[in-house]
């Protein structure tokens, strides 16, 4: 048999037959003119077939056309020009070139130079070591060598690991110096008084958050997927095709079941809202032939008693007291509550225990007692008075807290400095002694002093050295270190004799 | 529901607005000699009101009757005073007096029985003689007919008494009266307060009225007060890891020479 005709085609598709009309039906009047509109971008042999009742759609299916040719350049050409522009980021004063449009000013702004952002580098203090950050871990001489290079390399974490080389310390992964830079600043940003709101302060913190444990397992977990065997790839393969053709199945077992139901019980509503096994998909297939074991003998007999329970669990528990706290918050501002999280467990209070009405002035903060003077000393310069406020109300007492709390951080850095310069004065006044009866020693063996010439060539050697001639020097030199390295080397020299300059002669020869 | 109304609302803190202190003037020769005891100075009056000022009112305070939870007040004046103990057991909760002194005046609070809350004592300083800049040249105590032309002096503290996990019954009391809100902001002069010295010059002129913008202020005030001293911090901080570098230089270099 032939292949169909147009006319069979039309007669399937209960067309009427445009060409050719029956005896009863009136002739079309002109057929050319029909298939001259014929709409654009359907095949004549098509339209012949469909004629006129083609689909709205099909108009759509114009054939695509080259997009139309960009236009370049062709309104006035763009000069560029070589010159020298500003770098707003540079800390020192040289001058680049780039190529720029003619138009554009000159002394703008570099665009790029926002970009040159420094990441905050933290320092802590002896004192703020000892008080927060032991670890038995680290040393104190490790963290500092580990923030010099998270400094040095830009918080760039995988040449900081690659550089880290500390002498005596024990082998560091990456992560292990992650978790120890990280757990450092939260605790210093944590117990520092924050000069910001609160909001800022977590923003900080949760930037410096640093989950070791789960940073290794995903390492781990992307390390084992890249080691896979071929075999192991297929064997995940197939499991996954089994687990979909499981799941098809399981479908359409449930399909066939409702409607097996349906027939026999009559049961009509209900059924087919129970929901399928959908999440089936992202658990593992073990998991779904225990779930489909369950199906089948969980399935209820009673499909009724099935759907409200599930619509229980779907409906979810109501939250009346996020409502409740929108909605009150202004009440509450009028009428001057506050309410706090009642913990569960609270057994009903006794009088004893309750907190009687009082002044809320009376429960302003104070500083604790060993430093309290000096704290109102260190607010009295600034003008506010501890324990005293104009307006006592709720959030100028959370105020004054954190001002007290800042003032005592400030009064025990003073602390920990005057002790650190006693220390320093005790040091130097030893070292002085020490130095001077060294003096003394050279003096006596008695050699003459260096020659104008040789002071020139001394200072002209090398800066470095001269610096660390000062630095075996007495308590005097160690206090003229402010001065230029230059006035320093000077005086190393002629001031002092000796035994220094002696030295380079040597060194000299 | 009677049951319920004695059970304590947990978690809930609930405060009222108050403010207690004096307002004083100097008396005329005329009222001076119209008195019992003719030393006496300065009329003044003492009382506890509420924070918010009614409108048009030549008082500090007192737009609301406190009355609703205070069942009463007692000043106990100084003893020279005849029957020192003045209960007030209504509003307005206040003593009038004449004086030449300063004293401290004991002020108690009782509250209606349905807060079951115990009294409690504050005090307030007296102040007749109008406030003076702290540190300057000025006497503390401006001669009788200058402080007659700075007219009256005004001495009031803001505070707010909260009551913890009250009882149900005093809890729909409290609510049933709404503080009058304070105004926004500052239409008179301001109260001056010690620990707000800057405050002198917009006190003076009139009745003073406590207001939302006095606490923005106060709040702004010990904001700056604070990012001031963290900066500081910051600086010692600084000092103090230079200073830990420098002795770390010399602790070394002593054991070198050692």
């Amino acid at each position: 048999m032939a292949g169909a005709s147009a006319a069979d085609v039309r007669s399937i598709l209960s067309l009427p037959n445009p060409s050719t009309p029956g005896p009863s039906q009136p002739r079309k009047p002109s057929n050319a003119g029909e298939r001259a509109r014929k709409p654009e971008g359907i095949s004549r042999e098509l339209y012949s077939l469909i004629g006129p009742s083609a689909p709205s759609l099909a108009a759509q299916f114009v054939k695509p056309r080259l997009k139309q040719k960009p236009n370049f350049g062709s309104g006035g050409r763009v000069k560029w020009e070589w010159r020298p522009f500003k770098n707003g980021a540079r800390a020192d004063s040289m001058r680049l070139h780039h190529w720029a449009k003619t138009g554009t000013d000159p002394e703008a702004d570099y665009p790029f130079a926002k970009y040159n952002i420094q990441p905050i580098s933290f320092v802590y203090s002896q004192d703020e070591y000892t008080r927060l950050l032991e670890d038995q871990e680290w040393t104190k001489e490790e963290t500092d060598y580990l923030f010099e290079l998270v400094r040095e390399y830009d918080q760039r974490w995988h040449i900081v690991h690659d550089r880290y080389e500390y002498i005596g310390g024990s082998e560091r992964s990456l992560e292990d110096l992650k978790d120890r830079y990280f757990t450092v600043c939260r605790k210093l940003v944590k117990n520092r008084p924050w000069a910001g709101d609160e909001a800022s302060k977590s923003q900080l913190l949760s930037s410096l958050q640093f989950d070791k444990e789960r940073e290794i397992t995903r390492k781990r977990y992307i390390a084992s997927l890249e080691s896979r065997t071929p075999q192991q790839k297929a064997e995940e393969d197939a499991l996954y095709v089994e687990l979909k053709r499981l799941e098809q199945s399981e479908r359409r077992f449930k399909r066939e079941r409702d409607e097996l139901l349906r027939t026999l019980l009559g049961i009509e509503s209900g059924l087919s809202e129970l929901p399928l096994d959908e999440e089936g998909i992202a658990t593992g297939p073990p998991d779904t032939k225990r779930r489909k074991k369950g199906n089948h003998t969980a399935e209820p007999d009673t499909p009724i008693s099935a759907t409200p329970s599930s619509n229980v669990i779907s409906l979810g528990q109501p939250q009346p007291r996020k409502a409740q706290t929108a909605k009150s918050a202004a009440y509450d501002a009028l009428h001057f509550i506050y309410r706090t999280e009642v913990p569960p467990t609270t057994t009903s209070t006794t009088k004893a225990s309750h907190q009687a009405a009082y002044l809320r002035s009376y429960k302003l903060p104070q500083p604790k007692i060993t430093s309290a003077a000096k704290v109102a000393q260190v607010l009295g310069e600034i003008g506010i008075s501890h324990g005293r406020l104009v307006m006592p109300t709720r959030d100028n007492c959370v105020q004054l807290e954190s001002l007290l709390e800042a003032a005592t951080a400030l009064v025990e850095t003073k602390k920990v400095v005057d002790k650190v310069e006693q220390d320093i004065r005790v040091l130097k006044a030893r070292l002085g002694k020490r130095e001077s009866e060294g003096a003394e020693d050279s003096f006596g063996t008695g050699e003459a002093a260096p020659t104008p010439m040789d002071v020139d060539e001394v200072e002209a050697e090398a800066d470095g050295r001269a610096q660390s001639v000062v630095s075996t020097r007495s308590a005097r030199s160690v206090r003229s270190r402010k001065q230029s390295r230059r006035s320093m080397s000077i005086s190393s020299v002629d001031t002092s004799a000796a035994g220094a300059s002696r030295r380079q002669k040597r060194q000299r020869d | 529901m009677a049951a319920n109304e004695r059970v304590r609302v947990r978690g809930l803190t609930i405060s009222r607005p108050i403010i207690y202190g004096n307002t004083a003037i100097v008396l005329t020769p005329k009222e001076r000699e119209a008195l019992s005891s003719p030393d006496h100075t300065h009329r003044w009056t003492v009382a506890v009101r509420s924070a918010a000022s009614a409108p048009d009112s030549d008082i500090v305070g007192g737009a609301d009757d406190l009355s609703y939870f205070i069942k009463r007040v007692t000043f106990k004046l100084h003893d020279t005073y005849p029957n020192p103990t003045r209960n007030v057991d209504k509003p307005p909760f206040e003593v009038s007096e004449t004086g030449w002194g300063e004293f401290e005046i004991q002020i108690r609070i009782t509250f209606v029985a349905e807060s079951g809350e115990k009294a409690f004592f504050t005090y307030h300083h007296l102040k007749l003689h109008p406030w003076t800049v702290v540190g300057s040249t000025e006497p503390d105590i401006p001669p009788i007919e200058a402080a007659m032309k700075m007219g009256p002096v005004h001495s009031w503290q803001y505070d707010e008494i909260v009551f913890n996990d009250p009882f149900q019954s005093f809890l729909n009391i409290l609510t049933a009266h709404p503080p009058t809100p304070l105004p926004k902001h500052t239409r008179r002069p301001v109260p001056f307060h010690t620990a707000n010295p800057a405050s002198l010059e917009a006190s003076k002129g009139g009745v003073p009225e406590f207001t939302q913008q006095m606490e923005r202020e106060e709040a702004e005030r010990l904001e700056t007060a604070r990012k001031k001293v963290v900066a500081e911090t910051d600086s010692w901080r600084q000092k103090l890891i230079e200073k830990e570098k420098e002795l770390e230089k010399l602790k070394k270099q002593l054991e070198a020479t050692a």
